[in-house]
C-alpha cells in the first residue's frame, strides 16, 4: 500500500479535466478472470438442474442457465466498458436523480412486484426481472459520495454528517422491509456505514450505530419469524437437516467433499439436485467441491487481489468523489464476497446473498459489472508516474 | 472555498487512513478468516462430510443370487427358482415426459389383470420415482409389457428382475419344504432352516443417483459387487415314498373323517434319515397363502372384515403347521415298545414270562384301579401275547418291575427328556432334527415320577399315558428299539452342493447314543412282528401285507385336555410299523387326529391306522426292492386267453384258480375281461368273449364296505368289475372291506379293477389299544 504522501494534499474536490487514455489494467484483468471463472462455474453447477428441470423452467435444456448468464456477462462487459468511459463528473451530477429513480422503483415493488418464496423483491420488465435493491446499493454509494463531498467540512457534525444520510438509509431500508428483504437491508446498511466511515464521520457515531444495529436485528428477528428460524438452523444445522437446516447441511457436504484438490471441474455430485440454489447463492460450494481447497483459495485470492486493487485505485484518485465511489464499490464487492462465502460455510446465518461474478442472475451481474466500470472510469484519473 | 483549503490535508489523511484500514480488513483479514474456515471444512473435516455426502448419493440395489435347488434323494426336483419380473411405475418420469397415464393404466391392467383405477392412481403419485404395480410376474406378461413400452416409447413403466420359487410337485412334501416369501426369505420347513445356504449372498449394485433417485448425468457411477449363488440341497426325502405316504394318508383322512387332520413319518431306521413326512391339512407352497375351499367358505361367511382376517390367519397357521413335528400327544400303546425294550434290556422280563390280566390292577398311590382296555381281562398270557394283546395290566406290571428310576433313565436315554442334574426340573427334549418348528416333549420331573408313595405316574407311563411327546420323537426312539439299539438323530438334508458342484456339506448319520443291545433289539423285533403277523392274537394284524414281514404296534390315545373342556371323547389313533421285521430298513408312523366312527369303523389304532400303514408298506416295500417272501394265495394273476379255444382257456384259468363265463358263439377267445397280467382275487368269475363285442356300457360301482372278500369279489364280477387287495388275507371269514379305492357310485367301464382294504373287525379287537 504504497502512496505518495506529497500527493495527499492534492486530493481534490473536482475531477481532473485531462483523463488518461487507459483504465487500470490489473483491475480489469482480475475482473475478467473472475467473470470467466464465474460463467464457467454457472455452466458446471447449473446443467443438472437445467436438465432435470424439476421446477419446469428450462424445458430440459442443460445449457439454459449458462447461455443466459453468458449473454448477460457479455452485455455486462459492454456495460463495464461503457461505464469506464463516462467521466466521474457525470456520475456525480446524476447521483441524486439516480437515487430518486431507485426510490421510485423500490416503492413500486410492493405494488407491482413479482412474488417468490413469500417475498416481493423483483420488478418484471418484459422477460427480465430486476431487483431494485441492487440499484439501491449503487444509489447509496453515489449519493453518499456526492453528499459527503458537499458537506465534507461539516461531516463531523450530526446535522450534516449523520442526519441526511440516515434519512436516505431510513427511506431505503423502510421500503426493503416492506418486501421484506433482510439480506439487502444488511448490505445497504453496511455500505452506508462504510461510506460514512470513509467520509470522515466521527467514530463515536459508529459505536452508537452498532448498538442501534444490534437492537434493530433483535427487533427484526422477533418481527419476522423466518429470520429467527434461520438463526436456529445456523447454530445447529444437523439438528434440523431435513427442513430448515437442509440447505446449509447440503452446502457443508458439498464443500467438505471437495477436500484438498476437489473432484475436478464438472465433477460435483452434490449439484445433482442435492444442493439447493447450487448455481445461485450456493455456487461457491460447488466451486469448493469441484476445485477443492486449492481452487477455492485461488478464487478467494483473486477476489482479494481485486479488492486490494480497488482500494489502491481509490487511494490514488485525484478527487474526493472518485475516492469515495471507488472505495464504496470495492467495499460493496468485499462485503458481498465475504458474506456469501461466510454463509455457505455456515460462519454466519443463512441468508440470500449472491456471489458477485459467479451467482446466476443476469441483471444483478449487469449492475455489478457496471459498478466495476465506474471504478475503471475513476482509474483513468489516476496520475501516471 | 475557505473550508476546503483549511482542512484538506487532515480530511484527506484521515480518509486515506480509513481506506487503508478497510483494505486491511476486507482485503486481507476477511480472506484469512474464510481460508481458515475452508481449511477446517475441506481438509480437517473432509472425511466426515465426504462420507455423509456419499452415503446420500449412492443407492444400493441388492442384486439377486440364484436360490439353490432342492432335490429329493434320487435327484428329483422338489423346489427350483426361476427369474421373474416386478413391475413398477415412475410417476415423476411419466409427468416429466408427458406420458399418457390413461394409456399406461389401461395397458397394464389388461396385461396384468389388475384394477384400472388402482394403477391409474399409482401413475399419478406426484414426486415419486418408484411405485410397485405387480410382483413376480411371469415372462409372457413381462414380454407384453416390454413390447408395449417399446411401441409407445414409454419410459415411466419399469421392470426389475426378481426370482420366484416353484414347487413342481405342488403339495408334495409341502411341510418339509416350506415356502419362500415375497422378499425371497425362506419362511417354513427346509426353506427356512437352510435359508442361509440356499439363498447364498446377493450381489449389490451401488449406483450414484441424483436427489430424486434418477441417474447422475455424465457422472455415471455404477459398481457391482458380485455375490455368490446359493447351494443346491439334496434331501433325504424320497419323492416316491412321500407320494405313497401322502396318497394313503389323504385317503385315510377321507375314509375316517379325521377332524383335525393326520400326520405320517417314514424314517430310515438305520440312519435317522427322513424318507417322507406328511401332515394334513396341507397347502400348495406355490400359493401358500391360499386356504382350502372349506376354510375359504367359512372365512367368506364371516360377519366382519376383522373376523375374516383372523379366520384367514388361523386357517393359514393350521395348514402350515407340520403336525408330525409340532404336535405333541400322548403316544398311548405305541409307547409299550419302549417299555418292552427297557424291561428286556434290564432283564426284568423274558419272552417266556407269564402275565395275568384280570381286567384291572391296583397301583400304590392311586385310588381307583387301572383298567385294561379289555374289560374282561386277557387272562394268562406270555410276554409276546401281552404285547400282541396290548394288555395294559401286563404293562403296568412290566413297568413296575423296571422301577421308576430306571424307567426314567431310559426315557432320558431314548430322547424323551433331556439329561439334567436338577431332579425337580420339568423336563423337555427335542430330537434336534434340522427343521424349524419342532416342539418339545412334556415330562414329569424325576422327583415326581420316582415318588415311592405314588406309582401312578410310572404305571400310566408304562402304557404311554400322562406325558406328551412328538410323533417324531416316538419314531426316532422306536427306530432305535428295532435297529439294534442305536438312537440316531433324525435329519432331512443329506448334502449341500456348492454352486461349482462340489459337496460343501455331507450329513453323516449321527449316533446320539446306544440305548439297548443288539440282542434285546432282536427280541423286540420278533415280538413286534407277532403283533402284525399273528392272525389270531395280533392286534396289529390289519397292517399285514402279503409276502412281507412287518412288525409294529397300535396306539389309541384319548385327548385328555380336550375331554376336560368339552366333555366329548376325542382320540388320536396311531400305528407304528417297520419292515422287514428281521432286518428293518424303514419305519412308518401314522396318526389320525380325531377320527369319526360314522364310517362304521371302530375308533382304534388297530382298526384305522394299522391298515393305512399296511397300504403304505405295500407300496413302499416293492419300491425299495424288498422281495416278498411268499406268494399270496388269495390273489392270482389273470392269464392271457385271447386266441385260445375254449378247452385251452379253461385249462389255463383253472390253473390260475379263476372261474369264467362266456359271451358269443365263436370258436376262439377274441377278448377277455380283465386284461392279462392283472392281479385279482382268486375264485373270481371272469368273462371270455367269443366273437362278441365287449359292452361299452358303464357300470355303477356299488358300496362294498362291510362285505367279506368273497361277497365283494362276486358282487363286482356280477357287474364285470374285478377286485384286488393289498391287504393280507389272513381270515376271510372275519375280514371285511373297510375302504375301496373308488367311491361307491362311480361310473366305471367293464373290466375295471377296484382295490379294497380288508380289515379284521373281530369282537376281541374292538377296544382302545
Amino acid at each position: 500500500m504504497r502512496y505518495d504522501s506529497a500527493r495527499l494534499t492534492g486530493l481534490q474536490d473536482t475531477p481532473e479535466t485531462t483523463r488518461r487514455p487507459h483504465f487500470d489494467g490489473p483491475f480489469f484483468t482480475l475482473t475478467l478472470l473472475l467473470l470467466v471463472a464465474g460463467v464457467v462455474m454457472v455452466l458446471s453447477a447449473s446443467y443438472p438442474r437445467a436438465w432435470y428441470d424439476p421446477g419446469h423452467v428450462t424445458g430440459g435444456n442443460a445449457a439454459y442457465y449458462f447461455v443466459r448468464q453468458l449473454v448477460f456477462a457479455l452485455l455486462g462487459v459492454a456495460a463495464m466498458l461503457f461505464a469506464s468511459r463516462v467521466p466521474m463528473a457525470v456520475y456525480r451530477r446524476c447521483a441524486f436523480a439516480f437515487l430518486g429513480f431507485t426510490l421510485v422503483l423500490l416503492m413500486l415493488v410492493p405494488v407491482i412486484g413479482v412474488k417468490a418464496n413469500g417475498s416481493r423483491r423483483w420488478l418484471g420488465v418484459g422477460g427480465l426481472t430486476l431487483q431494485p435493491s441492487e440499484l439501491a446499493k449503487l444509489a447509496v454509494i453515489l449519493s453518499f459520495s456526492a453528499l459527503i463531498c458537499r458537506y465534507r467540512a461539516r461531516m463531523r457534525t450530526f446535522r450534516y454528517g449523520i442526519l441526511p444520510f440516515a434519512g436516505i438509509l431510513g427511506a431505503i431500508i423502510g421500503l426493503l422491509v416492506l418486501e421484506p428483504h433482510f439480506s439487502a437491508s444488511i448490505i445497504i446498511l453496511a455500505i452506508g456505514a462504510v461510506m460514512l466511515f470513509l467520509g470522515g464521520v466521527r467514530l463515536f457515531w459508529f459505536v452508537g450505530a452498532f448498538g442501534a444495529a444490534g437492537t434493530g436485528i433483535a427487533l427484526l428477528l422477533t418481527l419476522f419469524p423466518y429470520a429467527s428460524s434461520r438463526i436456529n438452523s445456523w447454530r445447529d444445522p444437523f439438528g434440523d437437516s431435513s427442513d430448515q437446516g437442509y440447505q446449509i447441511v447440503q452446502s457443508l457436504y458439498t464443500i467438505g467433499s471437495g477436500g484438498l484438490s476437489g473432484l475436478g471441474l464438472g465433477g460435483s455430485r452434490q449439484k445433482f439436485l442435492y444442493l439447493p440454489e447450487e448455481h445461485n447463492d450456493f455456487i461457491f460450494s460447488v466451486v469448493c467441491e469441484e476445485l477443492g481447497f486449492i481452487g477455492a483459495a485461488l478464487i478467494l485470492c483473486l477476489f482479494a487481489l481485486l479488492i486490494l486493487r480497488g482500494y489502491w485505485i481509490a487511494m490514488h484518485c485525484r478527487d474526493r468523489f472518485s475516492f469515495l465511489v471507488v472505495g464504496g464499490v470495492t467495499s460493496l464487492l468485499a462485503i458481498q464476497v465475504f458474506l456469501n462465502v461466510a454463509v455457505v460455510t455456515n460462519l454466519v446465518p443463512c441468508t440470500g446473498i449472491s456471489l458477485p461474478m459467479f451467482s446466476y442472475g443476469g441483471t444483478a451481474l449487469l449492475i455489478q459489472l457496471f459498478e466495476l466500470g465506474i471504478v475503471l472510469s475513476a482509474s483513468r484519473d489516476v496520475p501516471v508516474h | 472555498m475557505a473550508a476546503q483549503t483549511q482542512t484538506p490535508v487532515l480530511a484527506g489523511r484521515q480518509m486515506l487512513r480509513r481506506c487503508a484500514f478497510l483494505a486491511a480488513v476486507f482485503g486481507m483479514l476477511s480472506l484469512a478468516v474464510l481460508l481458515a474456515r475452508l481449511y477446517k471444512l475441506q481438509i480437517t473435516d473432509h472425511g466426515f462430510y465426504e462420507q455423509l455426502a456419499i452415503s446420500q448419493q449412492l443407492r444400493e440395489a441388492p442384486g439377486t443370487a440364484a436360490r439353490g435347488v432342492i432335490y429329493d434323494r434320487s435327484g428329483n426336483l422338489l423346489a427350483v427358482s426361476a427369474s421373474v419380473d416386478n413391475v413398477y411405475v415412475s410417476p415423476a418420469e411419466i409427468e416429466a415426459n408427458g406420458e399418457d397415464r390413461a394409456l399406461i393404466a389401461r395397458e397394464l391392467s389388461g396385461i396384468l389383470g389388475l384394477d384400472y383405477q388402482d394403477i391409474y392412481e399409482k401413475t399419478g403419485r406426484r414426486g415419486s420415482w418408484y411405485v410397485t404395480v405387480a410382483r413376480k410376474i411371469e415372462s409372457d406378461k413381462a414380454d407384453a409389457i416390454r413390447r408395449f413400452k417399446a411401441e409407445n416409447k414409454i419410459s415411466g413403466v419399469r421392470l426389475e428382475t426378481d426370482t420366484k420359487r416353484y414347487y413342481p410337485n405342488g403339495r408334495l412334501a409341502c411341510h418339509l419344504l416350506g415356502f419362500v416369501g415375497t422378499d425371497n426369505y425362506g419362511l417354513e420347513g427346509i426353506e427356512a432352516r437352510y435359508d442361509d445356504a440356499l439363498s447364498g449372498t446377493a450381489g449389490r449394485s451401488l449406483r450414484a443417483t441424483n436427489a430424486y433417485g434418477g441417474e447422475m448425468l455424465l457422472r455415471r457411477y455404477e459398481e457391482y459387487r458380485p455375490g455368490e449363488d446359493g447351494c443346491d440341497l439334496v434331501t433325504t426325502i424320497d419323492a416316491s415314498i412321500q407320494y405313497y405316504v401322502e396318497k394313503h394318508l389323504r385317503q385315510a383322512v377321507l375314509d375316517y373323517d379325521a377332524l383335525n387332520g393326520a400326520g405320517a413319518i417314514a424314517m430310515d431306521v438305520n440312519t435317522g434319515a427322513i424318507l417322507a413326512m406328511a401332515s394334513l391339512g396341507d397347502y400348495d407352497p406355490n400359493d401358500f397363502l391360499a386356504v382350502s375351499p372349506e376354510a375359504q367358505a367359512i372365512i367368506d361367511s364371516a360377519a366382519t372384515k376383522e373376523e375374516a382376517a383372523a379366520l384367514l390367519r388361523d386357517a393359514q397357521a393350521r395348514q402350515w403347521r407340520n403336525k408330525a413335528l409340532s404336535d405333541t400327544y400322548e403316544p398311548g400303546s405305541t409307547f409299550k415298545i419302549i417299555t418292552l425294550s427297557m424291561a428286556l434290556e434290564e432283564g426284568k422280563v423274558s419272552p417266556g414270562d407269564a402275565f395275568y390280566c384280570g381286567g384291572s390292577t391296583m397301583v400304590t398311590g392311586r385310588g381307583t384301579p387301572i383298567r385294561c382296555w379289555k374289560s374282561g381281562g386277557h387272562g394268562s398270557q406270555t410276554l409276546t401275547q401281552a404285547v400282541q394283546h396290548s394288555c395294559n395290566v401286563a404293562f403296568v406290571n412290566i413297568g413296575l418291575r423296571v422301577g421308576a428310576e430306571r424307567f426314567y433313565d431310559y426315557c432320558e436315554a431314548f430322547g424323551f427328556l433331556k439329561l439334567s442334574e436338577d431332579p425337580d426340573a420339568n423336563l423337555t427334549a427335542r430330537t434336534g432334527i434340522d427343521l424349524s418348528g419342532e416342539s418339545g416333549s412334556i415330562w414329569w420331573s424325576r422327583n415326581t415320577f420316582c415318588s415311592k408313595k405314588n406309582l401312578s405316574q410310572l404305571a400310566a407311563a408304562s402304557f404311554g399315558q400322562t406325558f406328551t411327546i412328538t410323533p417324531l420323537q416316538l419314531i426316532t426312539a422306536v427306530s432305535a428299539c428295532v435297529n439294534g439299539g442305536r438312537l440316531m438323530e433324525p435329519y432331512v438334508v443329506q448334502r449341500l452342493l456348492a454352486p461349482d458342484g462340489s459337496v460343501s456339506f455331507e450329513h453323516e448319520p449321527k449316533l446320539v447314543r446306544r440305548v439297548i443291545s443288539e440282542s434285546t433289539s432282536q427280541k423286540v423285533r420278533q415280538i413286534l412282528e407277532q403283533v402284525v403277523g399273528d392272525p389270531t392274537d395280533g392286534t396289529g394284524r390289519n397292517a399285514a401285507v402279503p409276502g412281507y414281514r412287518i412288525g409294529g404296534k397300535t396306539g389309541t390315545s384319548e385327548k385328555v385336555s380336550l375331554e376336560a373342556r368339552t366333555g366329548q371323547k376325542e382320540y388320536i389313533v396311531s400305528f407304528i410299523g417297520f419292515a422287514p421285521a428281521d432286518d428293518p430298513k424303514i419305519a412308518v408312523l401314522v396318526f389320525l387326529d380325531t377320527p369319526s366312527d360314522k364310517s362304521g369303523i371302530y375308533i382304534s389304532g388297530g382298526q384305522m391306522a394299522a391298515p393305512v400303514v399296511g397300504r403304505m408298506m405295500a407300496d413302499i416295500l416293492p419300491y425299495l426292492g424288498v422281495e416278498p417272501e411268499r406268494e399270496d394265495s388269495a390273489m392270482t394273476e389273470m392269464p392271457a386267453c385271447v386266441g385260445l379255444d375254449l378247452p385251452e382257456a379253461s385249462e389255463k384259468l383253472k390253473a390260475a384258480e379263476l372261474r369264467f363265463r362266456t359271451r358269443g358263439e365263436g370258436s376262439t377267445v377274441t377278448a377277455q375281461l380283465p386284461a392279462p397280467g392283472t392281479s385279482i382275487a382268486a375264485g373270481t368269475e371272469i368273462i371270455l368273449y367269443f366273437d362278441a363285442p365287449v359292452s361299452p356300457d358303464l357300470e355303477t360301482l356299488p358300496d362294498l364296505t362291510g362285505m367279506d372278500l368273497d361277497q365283494a369279489r362276486d358282487t363286482l364280477s356280477y357287474y364285470g368289475l374285478y377286485l384286488t387287495t393289498m391287504s393280507s388275507v389272513t381270515d376271510p371269514e372275519r375280514q371285511t372291506v373297510s375302504s375301496q379305492s373308488l367311491p361307491a357310485g362311480t361310473e366305471l367301464p367293464h373290466g375295471t379293477v377296484v382295490e379294497v382294504t380288508l380289515i379284521d373287525s373281530g369282537e376281541e379287537l374292538l377296544g382302545r389299544y
